[in-house]
């Protein structure tokens, strides 16, 4: 290889490069470039108009009551090591506070504790993800922690693309363990296990559209009452299935995109339901956009969901003594539609973002109608403001 | 999606890498695909980047200057293996001109602060320069004198520009342009047909272009005495040193190479640079279009005969 001033085989230098630059890619899939840190605020109230008269309760006054308050406050980092790893890590401490009604929307009674509810959760959680050529496998691991109630998951997701990065597949794995108290009987002390799996397909359709499915099943056995509630008693096992489809639209001549989602989902307790929901996002200029949207659900009751009786020697209780039973009015039947706006800035690596969601939850809306009698609506508004910065 | 191809619009993107400014253009439906694909090309950037730098202590260069001397092998994978392999048929095709031992020179020769080193001073770094003094298999390296060090600086850029157009291709983009601080590497046309101009910046005067070229494929790469020179006493001193004296180059104020990738057109004109009268002929024997400016200020530009 020593140095000569032989003539050059012509191109020798061109026929090399080439070689060099036609090596395969190393790193198709890399990991995020840069680290990013995000702040943001969530303010949550929701509340219902006392109507509904109930038997043996005092006659309503069309009332507002606030019930369930919470302010989250959240921070989420993303950092990339090397090339092909990235560590993501968020904290909250939410701050709930109101009550939760006890007997279907009757508010009156709220919890068994006096003054209602105040409770403040800390979550935090960290995702490890290992990127290769094609695709990336992440672990996770994360806990929530209240005075009555603490959780804690592992998680194990995989994704992989194919060759020419149009379709990627998605398997996950989950397994939670949860301990359940109760501020109202000291003595409560149960556990729930869930595991879960995950699988899903993403196929970009043209240069315009792209649309997912993925299949979801979660298998949950151990305690599943709410405790809160007198005469809760719910089945110890739980089988949730879920399907879910997306289709994401450009529309080129606007710049914008239509996000639109179906979900399905169906469990043991015998709730089926629909969620259709679409999204368009407009962008104005280079940095910033308005998305509203428009969401709307719909459930079937849980098996047994019991509606009111009109007995007054048994409200709020099931008539008989059925092995299960609920008044949970999150078990009854019900449509939902949730409308949201959201604006979002972005400024280099800065985005800012601001939302707002108001929830309005009937039984009338159910699919089909003839939803749940006897429950009030509920509504709830929901703000979020965000902030993040790439670096 | 019923758009004749010549609709699609192209989108720019500029950043920061390599040490200057870096620009993208890429040709999409939208601009969320374009960013995606940008993205991507722009993380090859800096994976590139990353993996040749000097500055990071865990760089592949790092660790083979770090164990110069030393006697110890550094095992080297597979894309580096391959641009090692260039660097000695580099060498070997210029007759020592290009050498990727010749960084240390640096050490003398500060450009920013305009200083001409003594004779003594670049005489010294002469015997740990040279790529001879390498002990490469093919699969590990090690630098046999411990005041020896690897700088992929002068192919790095080129390189990058390349898998970066790579990238953009990949992702699905049949048309745009990567430039990299003027060495520039073609993903495709307009798809409208069209070919990019691209202008090669003016040796003497700022702001203007010497001449302006139609690129469809391939790449062009630019060298100059006017990257990162000084002038002492009327007498221009740049940064294309010859290793072999120490001594910067003279003959041209600048090169500029069309050739079918750019990690070739960027080090054909490196070498030109340094072949001083033979640079056309050294040119034309690889078979490439080229664009010279003498140091007169006189234009040649020629195009390879066709087959």
């Amino acid at each position: 290889m020593a140095a000569t001033d032989r003539p050059l085989r012509i191109g020798s230098i061109v026929a090399a490069a080439l070689s060099v630059t036609a090596l395969p890619a190393a790193h198709a899939e890399s990991a995020p470039e840069k680290g990013s840190i995000a702040l943001k605020y969530l303010y949550y109230r929701d509340f219902q108009k006392n109507d509904t008269q109930y038997p043996g309760e005092p006659k309503p006054d069309g009332a507002k009551f606030d019930r369930i308050t919470v302010k989250a406050p959240s921070v989420l980092l993303v950092v990339p090591i090397g090339s092909d790893w990235s560590v993501e890590a968020g904290a909250t401490v939410d701050d709930v506070s109101g009550a939760t009604p006890r007997y279907y929307s009757s508010v009156s009674g709220a919890t068994k504790a006096p003054g209602g509810m105040s409770d403040k959760r800390n979550a935090g959680d960290v995702k490890v993800t290992r990127h290769f050529s094609r695709g990336a496998v992440a672990v996770g691991v994360a806990t929530s922690s209240e005075n009555d109630y603490d959780s804690s998951a592992v998680s194990l997701e995989g994704r992989y693309a194919t060759e020419d990065n149009n379709t990627t597949f998605h398997l996950g794995a989950a397994a939670t363990r949860d301990k359940i108290g109760s501020t109202d009987d000291p003595a409560l002390d149960e556990r729930r296990r869930t595991n879960e799996v995950m699988a899903g397909v993403t196929q970009v359709l043209g240069a315009n559209d792209i649309v997912q499915v993925n299949l979801g099943y979660r298998h949950g056995a151990g305690y599943f009452n709410d405790p809160y509630k007198s005469a809760d008693r719910r089945p110890d096992e739980r089988n949730q299935g879920t399907l879910l489809a997306r289709w994401n639209h450009h529309v080129v001549p606007l710049g914008s995109t239509l996000r639109s989602s179906y979900r399905f989902y169906k469990d043991s307790f015998g709730i089926a339901a629909h969620t259709v929901e679409a999204a368009w996002v407009q962008p104005f200029a280079e940095w910033w956009s308005v998305t509203p949207s428009l969401r709307y659900y719909s459930q079937g009751a849980a098996k047994f969901y019991c509606d009111p009786s009109s007995d007054p020697a048994v409200f709020p209780f099931c008539p008989g003594s059925p092995t299960f039973a609920t008044t949970d009015q999150r078990m009854s039947a019900f449509g939902a539609v949730t409308l949201g706006i959201k604006l979002q800035l972005r400024w280099e690596d800065w985005t800012g973002d601001v939302k707002y969601e108001r929830y309005t939850q009937k039984s009338d809306w159910k699919l089909g109608g003839s939803g749940s009698p006897g429950i009030d609506p509920l509504y709830a508004d929901m703000v979020q403001v965000g902030v993040s910065k790439a670096f | 999606m019923g758009d004749t191809p010549t609709m699609i619009p192209d989108f720019g993107f500029e950043f920061d890498a390599m040490g200057t400014v870096c620009q993208l253009r890429v040709c999409a439906h939208s601009q969320v695909l374009a960013e995606a694909a940008a993205q991507r090309a722009i993380g090859e950037v800096r994976r590139i980047e990353a993996k040749y730098s000097r500055y990071r202590p865990d760089s592949i260069v790092s660790r083979i200057n770090a164990a110069a001397g030393t006697g110890e092998r550094i095992a080297v994978d597979d894309e580096t293996a391959g641009l090692l392999r260039f660097a000695d048929t580099l060498y070997e095709a210029s007759a020592g001109r290009f050498d990727i031992t010749s960084g240390i020179l640096r050490r003398v020769w500060d450009f920013k602060a305009a200083r001409v080193p003594s004779a003594a001073e670049v005489d010294a770094l002469l015997p740990d320069i040279g790529w001879f003094q390498a002990d490469w298999d093919g699969e590990s390296l090690a630098l046999r004198r411990p005041g020896m060090e690897l700088d992929f600086g002068g192919f790095a850029k080129e390189y990058a520009a390349d898998r970066a157009a790579a990238v953009l291709h990949e992702a699905g983009i049949a048309g745009g342009t990567v430039n990299l601080g003027g060495d520039v590497s073609v993903v495709g046309p307009h798809p409208g047909g069209h070919p990019w101009k691209i202008g090669i910046a003016h040796p003497r005067r700022p702001g203007d272009v010497v001449a302006s070229i139609d690129l469809s494929h391939g790449a062009l790469a630019t060298s100059g005495d006017y990257e990162r020179s000084f002038e002492v006493d009327g007498r221009r001193y740049c940064h294309i040193l010859d290793p072999r004296t120490g001594w910067p180059v003279t003959r041209w104020q600048s090169v500029s190479v069309v050739g079918p990738a750019c990690l070739a057109a960027g080090a054909l004109t490196t070498i030109a640079m340094l072949m001083g009268d033979e640079a056309h002929d050294f040119l034309r024997g690889q078979g490439v279009a080229f664009l010279t400016v003498d140091a007169g200020g006189h234009l040649h530009r020629e195009k390879p005969d066709g087959p």
